[in-house]
């Protein structure tokens, strides 16, 4: 799987408990309530085990997990970076 | 005077007209500006039969409306009554039954939901902020039209103190939730109390973390409105990033913050705060639940020119006591919540309602006018939730019943000590434990369900249920989840739910919660 594939597999499967509600890349993770902040917690626990890549606290913000996508992109530049 | 909450914009945008009033991601209001949009949005909702006393409610995400509409409820002589944004339908489709709202503010984006909540009964008439093409069900009301309704002065509807203000919609131990009903006077009550104690100035920049559902937002926007100072409305997608709040309160040079500690100690633990300019920042409020002294002490060393105070009360008392942190315990021992409120009286009670000497545990009583009116439309629970102490014959004081332990210490402070039932906080949010069990036993599988929280480490509760099923039936926990998340909104969710042959019991037969938490805690230690 790629990365995009892992990380909707992941919040389809942990996060978004109970609630079948079917989600797209670009859709907006927050706006709709799909992950509170316990959810970026484990996303971001599951993001360092999965991809063996530590996510610094000040990356942590709106503007890289607001989506699937966006997530996907900052892990590639991120990862790229490092 | 002011003696009616939405007084305080007409008053600040006499005063100081330029003033911001409310920023909202870049964008912003002035008092002036604020006024006039308030006053349009009374005159539309007069004009589509909203009269004194009714209920409007608001179905917004955080925005600048969110203010428009709450003051604009208020102006029409109504009271707000706010939905979680996040929350089921079915919920919410009952809390607009419950009392009887007819007009609803809300944009289009909501309405896929809005058309839900009237297909399960919800009997909404008008939906200002939604546009025509979006009006299959009722009448809509864009807000362009809103705003281009001109207004010469507003009908005087005649609201005095008492009408009620806002309805706060909270978890019932029975399953429904309850509406806490305020009025203009405990909401003023409580708003002056603090724009006076935190000195409130025009200049100020108060953070508006807490959702319109969750009563620590009244602070925020009632107290700031009282100074002429500014709101600055968090959208609810950075209350999930510490890093992004930190920043926020750099870039928008908050000077008063307010939430509950769950929100500074992620700051503390993953904002970065080291690298932030907080020199505006000159007050840090927080409530809700307790403030873990270690995390607290990290905090104030981090932060050594910021002014800490720890403020009480349950929704029913808007806040009733309060702590300005000086210096904290050697130990990691709770802090205090204090001292009683100016022109609030606190009373200690045993579980026979007798007063109990300074010093010994008891519940506390409230009394005050800081105290809601009751509960909406349910006078049983209204009556069992206050004491009255008799003065004379024909004159009784009447107490809230808080349901919270406390005891004096010397030096006057109150020390919280838990509940007398089943209520737990989580995040901030106070949960009815029975009303998580009553979802999970709606279920048809289900046989019986026990509910306790789970201390996180962070000062804050996870919730953990157990159930039983009917049969040894198998049972899917997704499909429970599933169930369950149409009835509870997001933070009442367990976060894990186990399945168990049979549940320890008590010697009278109850389910033994408590035992059933530490064999849940016990397995977190051993893993």
């Amino acid at each position: 799987m790629d990365t995009q594939a892992i990380l909707m597999d992941y919040i389809k499967k942990e996060l978004m408990k109970g609630r079948n509600v079917d989600i797209s890349p670009s859709d907006d993770l927050l706006g709709s309530g799909i992950i509170d902040s316990l959810g970026i917690l484990q996303l971001v626990s599951f993001i360092e085990e999965r991809f063996n890549f530590q996510v610094p606290d000040e990356d942590v913000v709106f503007e890289n997990f607001f989506s699937v996508e966006a997530l996907t992109n900052y892990l590639k530049n991120a990862q790229a970076a490092a | 005077m002011v003696y009616l909450l939405h007084q305080a914009v007409d008053n600040a945008a006499e005063k100081f007209p330029e003033n911001e009033a409310v920023r909202f991601s870049g964008r912003s209001l002035t008092y002036a500006e604020l006024k006039q949009r308030t006053d349009r949005l009374a005159a539309v909702l007069i004009e589509r039969g909203v009269s004194r006393g009714d209920r409007v409610g608001i179905y917004l995400k955080k925005s600048l409306e969110s203010i428009v509409a709450i003051y604009g409820i208020l102006k029409a002589g109504a009271a707000y009554v706010p939905l979680d944004p996040f929350a089921p339908t079915a919920r919410l489709s009952f809390v607009l039954r419950d009392c009887d709202v007819h007009h609803l503010i809300t944009t289009d984006d909501q309405m896929p939901f809005v058309v839900e909540m009237m297909e399960q009964g919800a009997e909404l008439e008008h939906l200002i902020g939604v546009s025509s093409e979006n009006a299959a069900l009722a009448e809509a009301i864009a807000w362009e039209e809103v705003y281009a309704t001109p207004v010469d002065s507003l009908p005087n509807v005649g609201t005095i103190e008492q009408d009620l203000a806002y309805i706060l919609y909270t978890s019932g131990s029975t399953g429904d939730p309850k509406g806490i009903m305020h009025t203009h006077r405990s909401g003023l009550s409580f708003a002056q109390w603090a724009a006076e104690t935190y000195g409130l100035q025009p200049e100020d920049r108060l953070s508006n973390h807490a959702p319109l559902h969750f009563d620590l937002s009244t602070f925020d926007i009632f107290a700031a409105s009282l100074a002429g100072a500014t709101t600055v409305v968090i959208p609810e997608p950075l209350t999930k990033f510490p890093a992004s709040l930190s920043r926020l309160i750099e870039s928008e040079k908050i000077t008063v913050w307010y939430s509950v500690p769950f929100a500074l100690i992620q700051m503390l633990l993953r904002g970065g705060i080291e690298q932030r300019d907080f020199s505006s920042l000159r007050w840090l409020l927080f409530a809700g639940e307790v403030f873990p002294t270690k995390h607290l002490r990290q905090l104030m060393s981090k932060l050594p020119n910021v002014k800490f105070s720890n403020l009480y009360g349950p929704t029913e008392t808007n806040v009733c006591t309060y702590y300005h942190v000086e210096t904290l315990p050697d130990t990691d021992e709770p802090i205090p919540i204090g001292i009683v409120c100016e022109n609030a009286e606190a009373l200690v009670v045993d579980a026979d309602d007798q007063p109990v000497s300074r010093g010994e545990v008891g519940e506390l009583l409230i009394r005050g006018p800081i105290v809601m009116r009751g509960y909406w439309a349910q006078p049983e629970k209204t009556e069992r939730g206050f004491f009255k102490r008799k003065v004379f014959d024909y004159l009784e004081d009447i107490f809230y019943r808080t349901g919270d332990l406390v005891q004096q210490q010397e030096d006057g402070n109150f020390k919280y000590l838990g509940r007398k039932d089943h209520q737990i906080k989580t995040r901030g949010y106070r949960v009815e434990l029975g009303e998580i069990e009553t979802a999970l036993v709606s279920y048809e599988l289900v046989e019986e369900a026990a509910v306790y929280p789970i201390p996180d480490g962070q000062g804050s509760n996870l919730i953990e249920a157990a159930i039983t099923v009917k049969n040894g039936a198998d049972i899917s926990i997704e499909q429970l989840e599933e169930h369950i998340a149409k009835r509870l909104p997001s933070y009442a969710m367990p976060a894990n739910i186990i399945i168990t042959d049979s549940f320890p019991r008590t010697s009278t037969g109850k389910i033994n919660r408590r035992e059933l938490q530490s064999q849940a805690l016990a397995q977190t230690e051993g893993l």
